[in-house]
């Protein structure tokens, strides 16, 4: 069962990306407090059903990584028809995987190399940072399995794949389904060292450890791009001070002290609530670049902490809307609507 | 008048004494408390035949339930033992150990030897033998000489209520693992059995009737029948000396070799199928060690070397009778 | 989390004592003078390291065959060891059980085992002692990813959450249980999503990380310690050596080792980044290799040098008592 194919002529193959994080959902947050676990079986029917969507829309393939196991193997074993067709070939990437971050960034690269049209990201915020450091152009549909994520949604994964498939098919205007998100950048002696989406923390730690943020005694800076109301994970302590919208071109600054006097009881973690002592804040503008002030610490992009750093250092902090673009679901589903794409008066 | 009790109060009160005595045992099987995690009374079984009925009233959380999960529980039986415990975990059937055998033979067996004897592990395993309920071939086997194959395990079956309580309690406070065996036709048994807390040492056989024309060596429910052929043989004029070994590891042989040089004849009955049994084991050692003093070979008296049939007709035939007994001792004379 | 010098340089001695003995082991076996069957850790100390450093001797731990490295970890005397691998009179196991069965329950560990997937069990026992005695002990179980899918691990997994034992089941999936794949032999991405279906926290971490070990390791334990439970906790991590020593290994990818040896080495990992972050100098590191190298080497001489068990050792210690 397939839609009307596109007015205009497309050139084919057309192929989707398609980036699970296998690792999202497992971190010290289980022991902590009882945060969920996102089952792998479960990854893998969303990313079945979203692949249904994509063949609705007429994708010709979808673009994975391989992986040291699960995905991989139950997309291999299950995603075929009773005949043993398979309801969309699936490529993969020919990533040499080490379990490390690297994976994520070497596949998308090669993703791009076999010309996707869009990538659909499952994961948390950290898998969508990795992803959104490479995909430069490329649409992103952003679908929510980690613990607390601020910047993918959560979505039932078959309206996320609909979108995806409608733009990477060019049925959709592109600049009025997607966003250009914001980022915060972060440099050391000159050199980006990394990127976050929501937020970048910094505590007078001394390890990056476990990566996953939860214990606050230490945390000093907090920025963000956007801070809902809604939100879980760190943006929370902004949000609860001023929220800051993603559309806003500005984000906030928060600077934390355990002295002082005027509190915020933040949900840091699903489960986990933090009284932290908050100094000041103050709006960030776009392409405004500042330094941390403590002179010794780790950061935290985006809820893990990845970047050690030591008074000998020269950090820099960076702020602008060169971020992903990112697909705006509801937007895409109501222009496909409106345009009448899902209609159709054949019985076929 | 001495107080009787049957063999599973004895087993009961043994429980009782030893958990009051001392902090350190503990006790642990399926249903042993009963009724965990359901509507009604707790301790509502005691134990899938009442053995352990009543302890929980007497000694809280040191007696658990445990899932159906032989594996785990009687491996963590063996590891608290290890940790200064003293548990006693029930094996609900012997014929059970196919699930958990590693952790007995593999584990709990070998810790002393396997390093360099830094080791103790006071763990006793309660596990019902034995055919006569009409339970078939997964729950009436006699798997004692499995375990007694194995060194570093001490093997115990009790045949009386006296024997019971006296062996359960010196199986509590050995420091090495005891297998202790409780036939299930004898729980309803009733015998003397004194108030005090009180041990019978391993390796002491029992004997249980004297007679100077042929030794029988019987263990378990089998001492009972080796009793009754016994008797219809005294009236033909044949003295049996019966022997409880009370223990098969270790295994009192210098009185059974006593017996058998008074009366020159031995037959060993076991209720367990014939192939390395402990009637074989006996046999041979007997043989090997008392050749001269005997006057004719020794006789088996086994099940047979067929699985325990379910249907009474067939069940009779397989355990070891007193008449089969009987023909065995004149088949000496 | 914060770690102290004294803390860093514990656990950096720790994961080099294991290293070298490891490495001195595959040496020693390759000249036919070692006994038996031996089963090197290589490759993954920051897992042992990371748990271990963070308990007493009251605590237990139970190993796998895998467990010379656990037993460094835990304090086990490295000349007992190393003489006990070599079949010596003098060594940790009187030299009755060799490579697969050290133990030394006074520094509470419950034996490396030559039966996959047997010490979650005992595991079970002995937190279950630690709850009677109250004396505030936990259990670690350590399994590899052959031994993750044991009914034994599994059913310990659940009676651990049914009795609420003070322990904590460690998955070393290190990608293959012998020569077969994980990828294949476990039904799951991650072993630790299987904590989900026995009620407790599951946690993956990467085993090549000491610092991410430690910290996860430390929660577990102070949840376990404080009567949270139990929790799985999977180290992704690698073997540098076969299975057993003499295996070829041709199960396995080119140059695989190499790779993870280049850029995951736990060992390479903690000493650049104690090192960057100014916190040891690589002076304090070098002395540590050079203690490191001159006690394995004591050890091996020792080992050498010591007196195999006679006829009469044969027979002691199967019981406590036993006429």
């Amino acid at each position: 069962m397939r839609l009307q194919d596109p007015p205009k002529e497309v050139s084919r193959p057309i192929r989707v990306g398609i980036l699970a994080n296998p690792a999202s959902g497992r971190d010290i947050r289980r022991v902590i407090s009882k945060a969920s676990v996102f089952p792998t079986a479960e990854k893998c029917n969303m990313i079945q059903r979203l692949m249904g969507a994509l063949t609705v829309c007429g994708v010709d393939e979808a673009w994975m990584m391989p992986d040291k196991g699960g995905i991989a193997t139950v997309i291999k074993r299950f995603g075929q028809t009773p005949e043993g067709k398979r309801l969309l070939p699936v490529q993969f990437t020919d990533t040499d995987i080490m379990e490390i971050p690297e994976d994520t960034r070497l596949s998308v690269r090669a993703m791009i190399a076999a010309g996707i049209r869009a990538i659909i990201v499952l994961g948390g915020d950290g898998t969508h940072r990795l992803v959104a450091e490479e995909c430069g152009e490329i649409p992103m549909a952003t679908l929510s399995t980690g613990t607390n994520n601020s910047f993918p949604e959560l979505r039932e994964a078959t309206l996320s794949g609909l979108a995806a498939g409608l733009v990477a098919t060019e049925r959709l205007n592109l600049d009025d389904v997607t966003r250009r998100e914001k980022r915060l950048l972060v440099e050391v002696n000159g050199e980006t060292r990394g990127m976050a989406l929501v937020d970048a923390c910094i505590s007078a730690d001394m390890f990056v450890a476990a990566k996953a943020v939860w214990q606050v005694e230490q945390l000093r800076e907090l920025y963000v791009t956007f801070a809902s109301s809604e939100a879980i994970g760190l943006s929370s302590i902004a949000s609860l001070v001023n929220p800051v919208g993603r559309d806003e071109d500005h984000g906030l600054g928060v600077q934390m002290d355990p002295e002082a006097t005027q509190k915020v009881m933040a949900p840091i973690a699903p489960g986990l609530f933090a009284k932290l002592g908050i100094q000041r804040w103050d709006e960030l503008q776009l392409g405004s670049s500042w330094a941390p002030t403590i002179d010794r610490g780790v950061i935290a992009l985006d809820g893990e902490r990845e970047i050690e750093f030591r008074a000998v250092d020269n950090v820099r902090l960076s702020m602008d809307r060169l971020g992903p673009r990112v697909i705006d679901v509801s937007k895409a589903l109501g222009a496909a609507a409106k345009q009448g794409i899902m209609l159709s008066d054949s019985n076929e | 008048m001495a107080r009787e009790l049957t063999f599973k109060d004895a087993i009961n009160e043994a429980l009782a004494q030893e958990m009051a005595r001392d902090e350190t045992v503990i006790a642990m099987g399926e249903d042993n408390v009963g009724g965990m995690g359901a509507e009604g009374e707790i301790d509502a079984w005691g134990g899938v035949l009442g053995v352990t009925k009543g302890l929980h009233a007497q000694v809280g959380d040191r007696i658990m339930d445990t899932p159906i999960t032989e594996s785990a529980f009687i491996g963590a039986a063996a590891g608290a033992a290890a940790c200064g415990m003293r548990p006693v975990a029930e094996l609900m059937f012997i014929d059970f150990m196919g699930v958990c055998f590693d952790q007995i033979f593999n584990q709990a067996a070998k810790f002393k030897y396997m390093f360099g004897g830094k080791a103790e592990t006071p763990l006793v395993v309660r596990t019902m033998i034995g055919a006569g309920l009409r339970a078939a071939s997964q729950h009436s086997q006699c798997l004692y000489p499995v375990f007694t194959h194995i060194p570093g395990l001490k093997v115990v079956i009790p045949s009386n209520p006296y024997d019971a309580k006296g062996l359960m309690i010196q199986s509590i406070r050995d420091n090495d693992p005891v297998i202790f065996c409780e036939h299930k036709s004898l729980y309803g048994l009733k015998g003397d059995v004194p108030e005090g807390s009180y041990a019978i040492p391993f390796n002491e056989a029992n004997v249980v009737r004297e007679g100077g024309d042929v030794t029988v060596v019987a263990m378990g429910m089998m001492v009972h029948k080796a009793m009754e052929a016994a008797s219809a043989l005294a009236k033909e004029g044949i003295q049996c000396e019966v022997i409880d070994p009370r223990t098969t590891s270790p295994l009192d042989l210098e009185t059974i070799i006593e017996s058998v040089e008074n009366t020159g004849r031995l037959v060993v009955v076991d209720e367990s199928n014939p192939r390395c049994s402990m009637a074989a084991d006996i046999s041979a050692q007997v043989t090997e060690q008392a050749f001269g003093s005997l006057r004719g070979p020794v006789k088996m008296v086994t099940a047979p070397h067929c699985p325990p049939p379910f249907s009474d007709v067939l069940e009779d035939l397989y355990i070891p009778s007193p008449e089969k007994i009987a023909e065995a001792v004149r088949a000496l004379k | 989390m914060n770690l102290n010098e004294a803390q860093l340089l514990q656990a950096y001695r720790k994961m080099r004592q294991i290293r070298a003995f490891e490495d001195r082991v595959h040496d020693e076996f390759a000249t036919g003078e070692i006994p038996g069957f031996v089963h090197l850790y290589a490759g993954e100390e920051a897992s042992a390291v990371g748990f271990c450093m963070h308990l007493n001797d009251e605590d237990r731990i139970a190993s796998t065959h895998r467990g010379h490295g656990h037993c460094i970890a835990k304090g086990v005397e490295i000349k007992g060891m190393m003489s006990e691998i070599y079949g010596r009179r003098n060594g940790t196991c009187a030299g009755k059980g060799g490579s697969m069965h050290i133990a030394d329950l006074e520094k509470g560990m419950m034996g490396a085992n030559g039966i996959v997937g047997a010490g979650p069990p005992l595991i079970c026992g002995a937190g279950l002692a630690a709850k009677f005695r109250k004396n505030g002990g936990v259990a670690i179980a350590f399994v590899g990813d052959g031994g993750s899918n044991q009914g034994t691990t599994l059913e310990s997994l659940n009676l651990a959450t049914v009795w609420n034992l003070p322990c904590i089941f460690v998955a070393e999936n290190n990608g293959y249980a012998e020569s077969t794949g994980s990828k294949w032999s476990v039904s799951c991405e991650n072993i630790a999503d299987r904590a989900a279906a026995f009620g407790m926290p599951g946690v993956v971490v990467d085993g090549h990380d000491f610092f991410a070990v430690y910290e996860v390791a430390g929660e577990a334990i102070k949840r376990a310690r404080e009567g949270g439970g139990p929790t799985l906790i999977e180290c992704k991590l690698n073997r540098y050596y076969g299975h057993f020593e003499g295996d070829a290994q041709t199960y396995r990818g080119v140059d695989e080792v190499k790779k993870v040896k280049e850029s995951k080495d736990c060992l390479m990992l903690f000493s650049k980044r104690v090192t960057e972050q100014g916190l040891l100098t690589q002076a304090q590191l070098d002395a540590i290799d050079k203690e490191v190298a001159a006690e394995i080497e004591a050890s091996v001489a020792h080992a050498k040098s010591s007196a195999k068990p006679t006829s009469a050792d044969l027979m002691t210690d199967v019981y406590v008592s036993y006429p």
